[in-house]
């Protein structure tokens, strides 16, 4: 088994997770009302865990401990999609990104509790459940909201426009794409891609919104690779600035 | 000049420093309707009454509830249903019995089939209420005359909810992996950060450290 290739499948869930989990925690206390507050902080913390979760499986592989992973690394190291750095801006465009975002993450935790990589499966079968709340909360707020009033619609057709491209970007290939699918560790992006464009069709549907056509669109590339937009590296001073202040404190 | 603050999220927000322009005055009672939450904390037991929330219409609950009234400590089931779906009893005093001191009543209205309605109790006053069971009924009265017959006996029972089954939005078998992982969840807790230790030794070095 290849371990090369297990590790940048864990680098970029991980990466991932931990950088819109982060993101997301910036609207905690700045929620649209005080129950979505909540809802939206909760999740973000789940997400932190998810990070935990497989930086410690990549620790097992050898790697260093999660905190010296997650908070000393500069952006040229980090394998998340372009997706999940941007800032938050309004509300409708965190919406918009946490719908294309955790309905394709829950595709691959499905995926990966079947993986013959045993602890992937076991970690991804044990965490799939917050997962789908993540998708349940989602799917119901894109739904109501894309149906209600004409400044919700806007906001958030104008948000999916931004955010396509690099949604489209999530399903950026590895470099061990064929070996994970023929071990039978991961099914790989493309299927990964399918299944999403179906089920994210599935919920615009029942909305007044529309899907871009997306023979048109470019994905924005390059994240896997390290290739990031200028709003990685400003999230990663601010989001190890106590670390770096002292390695050691606990709390 | 905008705002400077100790947190960089507020800092980027750019809010002009000085005094905040006034806020458009909101129509009177512009708020979302209420729903009552119900959880069932384990296999067996029954579904206990947790609270209200704020919600635009029921799903919407759900989701609020879900992270209210279930992110901390074992949680395998949710029901929500709609405050003004739930008819009340009058509230008889702690040791009382208000089966026993309600008369029956003529339904207004009666459905042409009888259907089932939830029951729940509240055994003394400052409790929740408790999921004591379903009847079947063509009316609210009927219910309530059904459910004297059915849990009345066992009292004190100082007042009943009393709603059609229909009407309770409830979480699905397939939905309790969602609760899997909360009994892991320590620091959302508040015993997960013990820090009297710390505070003492904080102190101790203070008294030791000359002035």
């Amino acid at each position: 088994m290849n371990e090369q290739a297990i590790k940048d499948l864990l680098y970029k869930l991980a990466d991932d997770e931990l950088i819109l989990g982060h993101r997301n925690s910036e609207w905690t206390g700045f929620g649209p009302i005080l129950e979505e507050d909540i809802a939206f902080s909760s999740m973000a913390q789940d997400k932190i865990g998810h990070s935990l979760a497989f930086y410690t499986l990549l620790q097992e592989l050898g790697e260093s401990d999660p905190d010296t992973v997650a908070f000393t690394r500069n952006a040229r190291q980090f394998h998340n999609s372009q997706l999940v750095e941007l800032p938050n801006g309004e509300y409708d465009f965190s919406l918009i990104r946490h719908f294309l975002y955790d309905n394709a993450e829950i595709i691959r935790f499905e995926m990966l509790s079947q993986s013959n990589y045993e602890p992937i499966a076991k970690v991804a079968t044990k965490l799939k459940g917050e997962v789908k709340y993540h998708v349940l909360h989602a799917n119901t707020w894109i739904r109501n909201l894309g149906s209600s009033t004409e400044e919700a619609i806007l906001r958030l057709q104008s948000s999916l426009n931004e955010a396509l491209p690099y949604a489209l970007g999530m399903f950026e290939v590895s470099t061990f794409e064929q070996e994970l699918i023929d071990t039978g560790i991961y099914g790989g992006e493309e299927a990964v891609k399918a299944e999403w464009l179906q089920r994210v069709q599935a919920v615009l549907g029942k909305t007044k919104l529309k899907l871009p056509e997306l023979n048109g669109i470019t994905p924005k590339l390059g994240g896997r690779y390290g290739e990031h937009t200028a709003h990685l590296q400003p999230l990663l001073d601010e989001m190890s600035e106590v670390f770096n202040i002292d390695p050691t404190a606990e709390w | 000049m905008s705002l400077t603050s100790l947190d960089p999220r507020v800092t980027r927000l750019h809010l002009p420093d000085g005094e905040i322009p006034p806020m458009e005055q909101k129509p009177a009672l512009d708020q979302f309707e209420t729903y009552e939450v119900f959880h069932l904390k384990k296999e067996g037991a029954a579904y206990t009454y947790v609270g209200p929330v704020h919600a635009p219409n029921e799903e919407v609950g759900f989701l609020f509830a879900k992270e209210q009234y279930s992110r901390r400590f074992p949680c395998v089931g949710l029901w929500i249903i709609r405050t003004d779906h739930i008819q009340v009893t009058p509230y008889a005093g702690d040791g009382e019995n208000i089966y026993e001191m309600i008369r029956a009543e003529e339904p207004g209205t009666r459905s042409e089939q009888a259907e089932p309605y939830e029951i729940f109790q509240l055994k003394k006053r400052g409790k929740a209420h408790v999921h004591a069971g379903r009847v079947t009924a063509t009316s609210f009265q009927e219910a309530l005359q059904e459910a004297k017959q059915a849990f009345g006996e066992k009292g004190p029972v100082v007042n009943v909810w009393i709603v059609k089954s229909g009407h309770v939005l409830q979480s699905g078998e397939e939905d309790r992996d969602m609760w899997l992982t909360v009994p892991d969840k320590k620091y959302r807790e508040a015993t997960a950060y013990k820090v009297m230790d710390k505070i003492t030794k904080f102190k101790e070095e203070q008294r030791n450290t000359p002035a």
